[in-house]
């Protein structure tokens, strides 16, 4: 990428790097079941853990909750600054914002340093989806902040579902008040046959992906985006299957949030 | 998207009245409001359409325009087809909070909405035909939407706008030559022809995408919510639909 405005606060690449072209080709990712032999409707292996990552940072300016999460390869990380003090001194509910960034080493190729409008989306795409899981009117002229970074991505909508799923556990472990944890997973659609929690490379071989943001306590879904072209039937049996998965993906949160309690 | 306050009394009554079918302007749950559509009013663009749902200042008013530019191949690019690259940009004339940096958020999204829409297979635009030369060079569409006023039902207009206004553009005929020179190297070059009669549409716009936009009030929903009513919206679900009835 190259950019327009000098950018005064690094030191400086050349203005116009690409990724390299490899001699071997990458394996076919569907060609013999899937290149991690897992099956097809099996979410990849989650781990979380919660409070500061570095045990002795105590002081004032320390987030209130944080997170992070490892899904697979894809790594992210969330910390919750709030409740503090919101911008309109006025308001009867709290806001909910949050801020994406992808490190520039997480993806397969070179990612800017200043953030992309596809981050700026990913972070509204996760504001609507948390949002409606806190009890906002619980904290009037208070603003609740989440930063999240991806340390590592392998999917983009696998990475996404990995953030929301990274929030959930930061804000349960920063205390706020919420009505449900959301938990959320992503699909592809490869041929005929959606296949759950796609990495990269099986997402690049398929035709459409598919995100579910899911409250299960309360059978609702707070995030739904499709990208690509399928039949409405299709559709509706994606979304069904993906919001069992998140179920699926709630219990292991749930699972993780109890273990700190002990 | 727009924010208005509404009173607690007035929320009620549009809650309570799509719950019982009834809509404020008198219209049914499923009912447009009055849609304009007008193409080919921008000469300088290849492309243009304005799409107006409502009467004039109290509807959603959106503007399209298409360019295509000859963009030259990089490594790293595909080698054989064109691109589109889409923005939108909300006019401070649509609403107060759109002046400066205030319309950043919603132009975002609606930028990203009408890429994931356009690029790719699922737009149905064969960006193949859009390469001139493999490797060398190859057709940009820059879509610019300039959103002028909103009240309600912003990604349906803005959909709408743009099918139409990628319906209407036609790009100039290119000419292309080989040249092989004397070690036997073969070489195009390319020649945009400057003919107003000589005008070729894209292809595959008959493929192109229309949105419906359904919001949910209450326990029902509404199709192109006004103003007021999105300002009670619980959910909203859009979707894509193209002339095969995929999504």
């Amino acid at each position: 990428m190259s950019l327009n405005i000098a950018d005064r606060r690094r030191i400086n690449g050349p203005q116009r790097s690409v990724e390299p072209v490899y001699t071997t080709k990458a394996a076919d990712p569907f060609a013999t079941g899937r290149l991690d032999e897992r099956a097809l409707d099996q979410v990849r292996p989650i781990f979380i853990k919660t409070g500061p990552l570095d045990a002795q940072s105590l002081s004032a300016a320390a987030p209130s909750g944080s997170a992070y999460y490892e899904q697979g390869k894809i790594r992210v990380s969330c910390a919750i600054y709030g409740p503090r003090q919101g911008r309109k001194s006025n308001a009867r509910m709290g806001s909910f914002d949050c801020d994406f960034k992808y490190a520039p080493f997480s993806c397969s190729w070179k990612r800017s340093h200043i953030k992309t409008s596809d981050e700026k989306e990913i972070a509204l795409m996760l504001e609507n989806s948390v949002a409606p899981a806190i009890r906002l009117e619980a904290y009037p002229k208070a603003s609740i902040d989440a930063f999240v970074t991806v340390i590592e991505s392998d999917g983009k909508a696998a990475t996404i579902a990995a953030a929301i799923n990274c929030i959930s556990a930061a804000l349960a472990d920063a205390g706020i008040e919420l009505y449900d944890s959301v938990a959320a997973c992503s699909m592809a659609l490869h041929g005929e046959q959606w296949v759950s929690d796609c990495s990269q490379a099986e997402e690049n071989a398929s035709t459409c992906s598919l995100l579910v943001a899911r409250m299960p306590s309360a059978d609702e879904i707070t995030y739904l985006l499709q990208h690509g072209k399928t039949t409405p039937e299709q559709t509706q049996q994606a979304i069904q299957t993906c919001a069992n998965d998140c179920t699926r993906v709630y219990a292991v949160i749930c699972r993780y949030l109890q273990a700190t309690l002990e | 998207m727009a924010s208005l306050l509404l009173s607690p009394a007035e929320q009620d009554y549009i809650i309570c009245g799509v719950e019982s079918g009834f809509r404020a302007d008198g219209r049914g749950s499923l009912d447009r409001r009055e849609v304009s559509l007008r193409t080919g009013m921008i000469s300088q663009a290849n492309g243009s359409a304005r799409c107006r749902i409502g009467n004039l200042g109290v509807g959603t008013d959106v503007l399209v325009g298409v360019k295509a530019e000859v963009n030259s191949w990089t490594p790293g690019e595909p080698e054989d087809v064109g691109s589109i690259v889409c923005n939108v940009e909300c006019s401070p004339s649509a609403a107060q909070e759109f002046e400066g940096r205030g319309a950043e958020e919603i132009n975002v999204e609606l930028t990203q909405l009408l890429d994931r829409i356009l690029n790719g297979p699922q737009s149905g635009l064969n960006l193949k035909n859009l390469c001139i030369i493999p490797k060398q060079a190859y057709w940009v569409l820059h879509i610019d939407a300039l959103v002028l006023d909103v009240k309600g039902s912003i990604i349906d207009t803005l959909v709408w706008a743009t099918r139409a206004a990628l319906m209407s553009t036609s790009l100039p005929s290119v000419v292309v030559e080989t040249i092989s020179d004397e070690k036997g190297n073969i070489q195009s070059e390319f020649d945009v022809v400057d003919d107003p009669d000589n005008l070729t549409p894209l292809e595959g716009v008959e493929h192109l995408p229309i949105s419906v936009t359904f919001s949910q009030i209450g326990k029902r929903y509404v199709v192109d919510a006004s103003e007021q009513e999105e300002a009670v919206t619980q959910a909203r679900l859009t979707v894509a639909v193209s002339p095969a009835m995929e999504i």
